[in-house]
Formats: C-alpha cells, structure tokens, sequence
C-alpha cells in the first residue's frame, strides 16, 4: 500500500476522530467506525471486503489509539478475521456481512476458565462493550465458538475496569449447550484459525498502543510550552526537555518497528507479539512520565492524563503479557543463533 | 524490502568479491597486535577496497569506484556486515568528511591536490575539538594569524581520531575574536608532517588509542590551503558534519543484531537457557536491536524518497548508542566475574565479546559526533519545538 494510500486513511481517521475530543462517546463511535468501513478494511473482496494489506487496519488503529477510541474495533475486527477464515461454519457469508454491516461481535482478549464439550462450564473473560453484543467469539481451549449473549445458562457481567475508555465483561456459562450451527473451529482447525487471529491482535494493540503514547506525548510536550513558573515556560528548562527527547526517541524507534514488522509478511507471531511488548512498555513510559511531566494537575480527575494511563496499563495485559513475550523472543534468538 | 533485479545483481557481485577478498582472521590479527599493526591492516583493507572499486561508493561517478546510489550504498554496507568485514577506521575522515568538504567547498586546485591521495591511502584527521571547545564547538581559541602568505598556527586541538597515523588535517582556527563566536572561525587543511606539530594519542578506558591531543606550535600554512574565505570556516565545517548521513549508523546497527550471537553463545555457555529472567531481557534486547535496524532502515529509506525532517538522525543516533550500552551491559552481566579480568582487547570493533571493553567503548557514541545530550537538545527544541534557553547568564 502506498504511503500516499496510507496517509489518505489516517487523514480521514483524524478528521472523523478529531485530537481534542478524547474518549467520545461510544455507540456513536461505534456507527462512526462502520460507517467509515473500517469492519471491511482488510476482509478479502471476494467476501465483500475492501482487501487491503494489514498496513491500512494498523494505521487506522493507530488513529483510534491516539482519541482513546471508545469504539471496540480491535475485538470486532478478531473476531471478524477469525469467522471469515473458518470454512466449517455454517452461515459464513450472513456472519460476515452482518458484522461489516455494524453488527458487533467481539472476541475475547484474555483467558477464562470455561472448558466442556457438549455442554460448558465456567468464566470467559476480556469482552470488551459486550452489552452492545448479540453474539460473542469465544475462544476456548481447541475450540471458538459463537455465543448468543441471551442464551439459557449465559450471563454477561460488567468487570469495571479503572480504564475508562473502554468497558469489559465477562461471561459465565453454566450448563450452556452450543449450537453446532455456531461453532467455528474445533480441533485442529481451531489451532490454525488462532495463528490467524493472534498476529492481527499483537499489532493491532501496538499499534492503539503506539498511536496512545504519540498523542500522550504530544499534550505533555504542549503543556510544558504553556506551563510557566519561574518566569518561563516549563518546556525551557532542560531537565525536563531531555525526558521529552528521549520519550520522543523511544516513540519513534517502537514506531518504526511496528511498520517494519507489519510489512513483513514473514515475522512470526514471536516477531510481532514483542513488538507489542515493546509497544506497551513504550506506552508504560510516556503515560508515567505524563503524569510526573503535568505535576499536580496530572492526579486530577478532570485532566486528560489518567486516561492515558490507565489504557496503556490495560493494553499490556491483552494477547499476551509483556513478560510472556520477552521470554519467547529470547527463546526463539537463542534458537535463530543456535 | 526486496531487492530490485538490478540491486540484487550488484548484491551478488559484492557479494562475490567479499567472498574471495575480505580479510579472514582480522579479529585475532587487531587482538594480538600493537595498534601500529591495527593501522597498517587498516591501511591493507582501504587499499583492496580501492582496488576493487568499493572504497568510495558514496563519491561522484568521475572517480573510480564512485557513483553508487544510496540504495547500492546500503547493499554494501549489509554486505559488509554480513561478511563480518573489519569497519575502515583509519581512513574514515578522509573518505567521508575530508572528501566532502573539498567537494562541496574547495576549490579546483584544492581538488586536485587532495582527492587523488584519498585514495591512494592519505589518512585524514579532524582538528576541531578543544579542551575548552567540546559541545560549544564555536567557542574555539585555536589561533590563527595570517602573516603575508600564510597563517600561523598556535593552541591545542583534541579528540582527533586516528591522528597518529595522519597524513592531513581538517583544522578549524579562530582568526578574528570580533562579532559572532561562528564569525571569527576560517577553515584550513594542514599537513601533518609540518614543523611544530605535536601528537599524543589518549590512553583510552579500555585501552585503546583512538584519539589523540594535537598541539600547535607556530605551524604554518599556505594561505592557498585556506577552504572557502577567511571567517567564513562555520560554514564549511558544516558541510564535513554533514557528509556522513545515516549509513554507518545502519550498518553499525546491523552489526550488532549480527553480533547477537555473542550473547546467545554466552547464555548456553553459562548454563543459563531456561533462566526466564536472562531469557526475557535477552528478549527484550533483541527487540531493542530489531527496532534500532527499523529506525536506521527507515531513514535511509527517507533519504532516498528525499525526505528528512530535522531531528531524524539524532533519534537513530542516540537508539543506537543506548541500545549499543544494553547489549554490553547484558553480556557483562552474564559473563560475571570472568569479565572483570583484564582479557587483550580487539581494535576497531563494537561487538568484540569482550564485554567490559564494549562496556566502555559504547560510551564512543553515546559522547563522540555530538553527545547524547546534544542531540537531545536537538530533537527537543527543532523537533518538539521546545523554546530555548535564553544565551548568556550572569551570576
């Protein structure tokens, strides 16, 4: 994709999703980013989609990273990759054209305890705005299957969360029954379609990640310009400055390997699951400095920066905790220099 | 990025040529050697190089080797690191910094005179630091007086690399202390071998001898070897800054995600591949590495669709110097105790595998080509647009 292409999209992004209106809110969003087809960007054309390379999702979550999208598109957009990729589903066309049409179904981001064959028990966590959901992709062990939200034995339940862009629920299943007609992939099947779904997350989230931490980056850096205390604005001081510059280093260099890897058609999910890695601990640094950078007005509630904050912690917690991907990319070096 | 089928023709010829010509077994030659040894091999290198046309991809088509497009330069240099190829040292300032200053702001007579002996194997050296002109470069004392047809030369000069073993010197002088600090500064090229020269190279931390003091006494120099006119020498100092964009800093890079190795060796050799806690930061440097290559690809790759933002190459700059300080520090780390005995050192490389002497050596680009706070300054005040500190303070 040119980076004409590219600029196009994030142009049209920033001015759907303008800078100053962090957090909007959600079900408007949520129409928005349907509205701007986003749910189709990278669905293959012979399904209805718009097909284009996995650059144009990553600069489109990178946009909504930057507003704190309250609009769930990275869970959406799983799930859709995941239902369109699974041939055994009966009904795939409807799915999938009811989902770019704006119908949400979320997958879940983290792991939960519910495990069964023909019926199944237990707690499914990571559902993000789940009460806007008909139905939800639930990935459980050897298996991913649809779950109406209103089916005998399933109950939604809100998890607050301190991150307040975004809203998470959990579901619990007691005795539930799937629907054969609603499973997606077992066995076999449901190992390919997670190496399927599990590079598009670890980018996606670095990208909402990276996206974050420039904009972060950026309302610090305006706020020292205009901060003043000892006649000059705060900015002028160089102690503050070379934190600034080395955010800014770090902001770049994580960025910069987010577009690298998201062109490479070859990273493993190693690869891109530590540049998530990097991408939220990159994040991490910015949203702590931010708050240390604004002083006092960084702790209240009325100032942007906690919101920051709290998004970059959760982003490190989704599809893999950054210790867990340290760990397999030391591993997979060891291997590569063996 | 692939290769177009014309880059991938001259890859495999460098490639090619490499096979049969790089120098084999350097490392145990600049490890066992004195650094007169490390010169003279230095010296050997450039001069194959010359003869196979490589030594100055990055000058104009006219000169024999030269004419290379970035995109070829940068096969190169991959090439070079992939081979393992010792980095050219020696003949660093006169192929990059000494060649573009004549270039750009000599004249023809100066052209003449210089560029051929470039490559005939001339080492240049750089006279622009002072004891007390470091970051502050424009506060500069070294004096120079213009006495009928030449200038005479008197102070001190510092930080010259490899001005031991110089032929030619790049030297800033300040010939009038009136208006500007930048104004008062003219631009000379000095022979080496002139009277009332004196070298002596710095015993380094890790016990190497790259830099040297120079002090001049009474030197004299032709007005003709004066570049550009009098007071006007700023100008032509930044055009040899400037020469140098980028591609050692990614080949630099490349080099150490090669020398990755070093550390994977080290973790089996000490028993440490299922230690969780080694593994993740072994992780996370690899990481840090790979986004260094990203940043250093991306500006070439920028530079060759001519575009370049002011503070582009201070961020490539200081994460490959912080990254270089992590990798060292890592391999200290795990090599523990055996580290803090004082092993032979390697001249000439980053990545050694001896871990305190990379150590110290990686502080070469965290305060050598404008120090990690300069360009933080830099990317600061021209890239975030962060005001200034008013000049001047009174106590």
């Amino acid at each position: 994709m040119s980076d004409e292409l590219l600029q196009e999209l994030r142009d049209s992004a920033q001015k759907a999703f303008p800078a100053d209106k962090l957090a909007p809110p959600r079900d408007a969003a949520w129409q928005l980013a349907a509205e701007m087809g986003w749910l189709m960007i990278t669905l293959p054309e012979d399904q209805g989609g718009l097909g284009l390379p996995r650059s144009a999702a990553i600069a489109v979550h990178f946009e909504l990273g930057r507003v704190l999208s309250t609009a769930p598109l990275i869970p959406a957009l799983l799930a859709l990759e995941g239902i369109s990729a699974a041939e055994g589903l009966a009904d795939r066309a409807g799915w999938v054209e009811r989902i770019c049409g704006g119908e949400y179904v979320p997958l879940n981001m983290l792991p939960g305890t519910a495990a069964g064959d023909a019926t199944i028990d237990g707690r499914l966590s990571g559902f993000f705005e789940a009460d806007m959901a008909g139905h939800v992709l639930a990935g459980i062990p050897g298996r991913y299957v649809l779950i109406p939200t209103d089916a005998p034995g399933v109950t939604v339940v809100e998890r607050p969360l301190w991150d307040e862009s975004r809203r998470m629920f959990d579901i619990e299943l007691s005795g539930f029954k799937p629907d054969p007609a609603l499973v997606v992939a077992e066995g076999e099947a449901a190992k390919v379609l997670h190496d399927v779904i599990s590079p598009v997350a670890q980018l996606a989230i670095a990208a909402d990640s990276l996206g974050g931490a420039t904009a972060c980056l950026d309302m610090t850096v305006e706020y020292l310009k205009t901060r003043k205390q000892f006649d000059r604005p705060l900015a002028m001081f160089q102690a503050l400055k070379h934190r600034c510059a080395d955010l800014k280093t770090h902001v770049v260099a994580a960025e910069a390997l987010l577009w690298e890897r998201t062109g490479d058609e070859s990273a493993s999910v190693i690869d891109l699951g530590v540049t998530k890695a990097l991408a939220n601990d990159t994040y991490r640094m910015v949203v702590e400095e931010a708050i240390q950078l604004h002083g006092g007005i960084g702790l209240t509630a009325e100032h942007n920066c906690h919101l920051f904050m709290k998004r970059a912690m959760l982003n490190a917690q989704l599809s893999g905790s950054i210790d867990h991907w340290r760990e397999a990319a030391g591993r997979q070096a060891l291997a590569e220099f063996a | 990025m692939s290769d177009t089928p014309k880059l991938a023709a001259f890859r495999t010829e460098v490639r090619g040529w490499l096979e049969v010509n790089a120098p084999h077994g350097w490392r145990e030659r600049y490890k066992a050697g004195s650094h007169e040894q490390f010169a003279r091999e230095q010296k050997k290198w450039f001069l194959k190089l010359v003869e196979g046309g490589y030594a100055v991809p990055h000058w104009p088509k006219e000169w024999p080797g030269g004419g290379r497009s970035l995109a070829e330069q940068k096969v190169f240099y991959e090439e070079l690191a992939r081979a393992d190829c010792p980095r050219l040292l020696l003949t660093f300032v006169a192929t990059y910094h000494a060649a573009a200053t004549l270039m750009e702001c000599g004249n023809d007579a100066q052209k003449a005179r210089y560029l051929p002996g470039i490559l005939k194997g001339d080492v240049w050296c750089q006279g622009f630091s002072e004891p007390g002109a470091g970051s502050d470069l424009a506060a500069l004392k070294c004096k120079g007086d213009l006495r009928g047809d030449r200038y005479v030369i008197n102070g001190q000069k510092v930080w010259s690399t490899m001005a031991q073993y110089a032929d030619k010197c790049l030297l800033l002088v300040r010939t009038s202390s009136e208006g500007a600090k930048q104004a008062g500064i003219t631009f000379l090229l000095m022979d080496m071998k002139s009277n009332g020269i004196e070298v002596r190279p710095i015993n380094q931390i890790q016990g190497d001898q790259e830099y040297c003091e120079v002090f001049l006494d009474d030197v004299e120099i032709p007005v003709e070897d004066r570049v550009g006119e009098e007071g006007k020498g700023w100008a032509v100092a930044q055009a040899t800054l400037s020469s140098e964009r980028g591609l050692t800093l990614m080949e630099l890079t490349y080099r150490m995600r090669g020398a990755l190795r070093r550390i994977a060796d080290l973790i089996r050799e000490t028993g440490r591949e299922d230690d969780r806690g080694i593994l993740r930061d072994f992780g996370q440097l690899v990481a840090r590495c790979d986004s260094a290559c990203a940043i250093a690809d991306r500006f070439i790759d920028n530079r060759m669709k001519g575009v370049e933002s002011i503070g582009d190459a201070q961020i490539v700059k200081n994460t490959y110097s912080r990254v270089l300080r992590e990798y060292s520090l890592l391999g200290t780390r795990l090599g523990g105790m055996h580290e803090q005995y004082r092993w032979p050192i390697t001249f000439g490389d980053l990545n050694t595998g001896n871990w305190m002497a990379d150590f110290m050596n990686s502080y070469a680009w965290t305060i050598a080509g404008g120090s990690e706070e300069v360009q933080r300054n830099i990317i600061a005040e021209r890239m975030l647009e962060m005001p200034r500190e008013p000049k001047g303070w009174v106590l």
